[in-house]
């Protein structure tokens, strides 16, 4: 089945750059759905299935530990996968990330490929699961 | 830790410029001559030291990493309305990868939001070093580094 995908990032550019991305990376995809923080995300899961979320950290009104953290604490929310892209991190942030709920953390820029092994694996696909 | 340095800037600019746009640049120590417009953006940081990050782009800079972002080409509108968002994330990357680089990786860092915009003169200030590149098509990129005492 098409993975349905939801990609939040305050710059337009970069939104666009990750579906790209997706488009590129070989994976069925379905819809992509575009979110510029993480309020506005919040919105967008409440609107549509979403298979998986790729979240920047950096952005207004809602950054994107908060999106994690209330993602994580929904029943349902929490079982949608997040990938942070984001700009390089101290490695505490990374481990804060990764314990609040965040599945998988890519350091931006990147490459179709890495964005694709790690779909896969946390889709239990690839050659290491998450 | 590196030093705060032209040659720590010029490195990060073009790994940047190159890895997420693209886009390939030589470093220059020419005096640069600035268009009618440039893009201008700033960034501050929080670490072990605070600071600021200014980037300036010539206007076609700005528009070329917009295609390159996008896919289009440089005379697609997208690409023209989408130039200082651009360069708004490519100083986000730059923030980024400067704060790693030079505070490592094992102490918090902080970045603030990109402000980046089309203006008739560079933004300027105090500087503790700076670098200047320029595009295959000869266009200026200048990175600014004002680091707090």
């Amino acid at each position: 089945m098409a993975l349905e995908m939801l990609v939040v990032d305050d710059s337009p550019v970069t939104r666009k750059m990750v579906r790209r991305a997706i488009g590129l990376c070989g994976l069925e995809i379905g819809q992509v759905h575009e979110a510029g923080d993480g309020a506005e995300a919040l919105s967008r899961l409440a609107e549509h299935r979403v298979d998986m979320v790729l979240a920047d950290i950096n952005m207004p009104v809602m950054n994107g530990m908060e999106l994690v953290e209330r993602m994580s604490a929904d029943a349902e929310l929490s079982k949608i996968p997040v990938i942070i892209v984001a700009t390089p991190m101290s490695e505490q942030r990374i481990e804060r990330l990764l314990d609040i709920g965040a599945r998988a953390y890519l350091a931006k820029p990147f490459r179709p490929e890495a964005l694709k092994d790690l779909v896969l694996e946390i889709l239990g696909k690839g050659e290491g699961h998450v | 830790m590196s030093e705060a340095n032209a040659e720590l800037l010029t490195d990060i600019l073009g790994t940047v410029l190159q890895e997420s746009a693209f886009m390939f640049v030589e470093p220059d120590q020419e005096p640069i001559e600035w268009g009618p417009q440039v893009f201008a953006a700033t960034l501050a940081f929080e670490s072990v030291r605070g600071g600021l990050l200014r980037l300036t782009a010539a206007l076609p800079v700005g528009v070329e990493l917009a295609a390159n972002m996008l896919g289009t080409d440089a005379d697609d509108p997208e690409a023209v309305e989408n130039g200082r968002a651009a360069i708004s994330e490519i100083l986000n990357v730059i923030g980024g990868a400067f704060v790693t680089r030079y505070f490592g990786t094992k102490v918090p860092s902080q970045l603030g939001l990109p402000q980046a915009l089309l203006s008739s003169h560079p933004a300027t200030g105090r500087r503790t070093a700076a670098a200047v590149v320029r595009s295959e098509t000869g266009e200026p990129v200048l990175l600014e580094l004002d680091l707090e005492a």
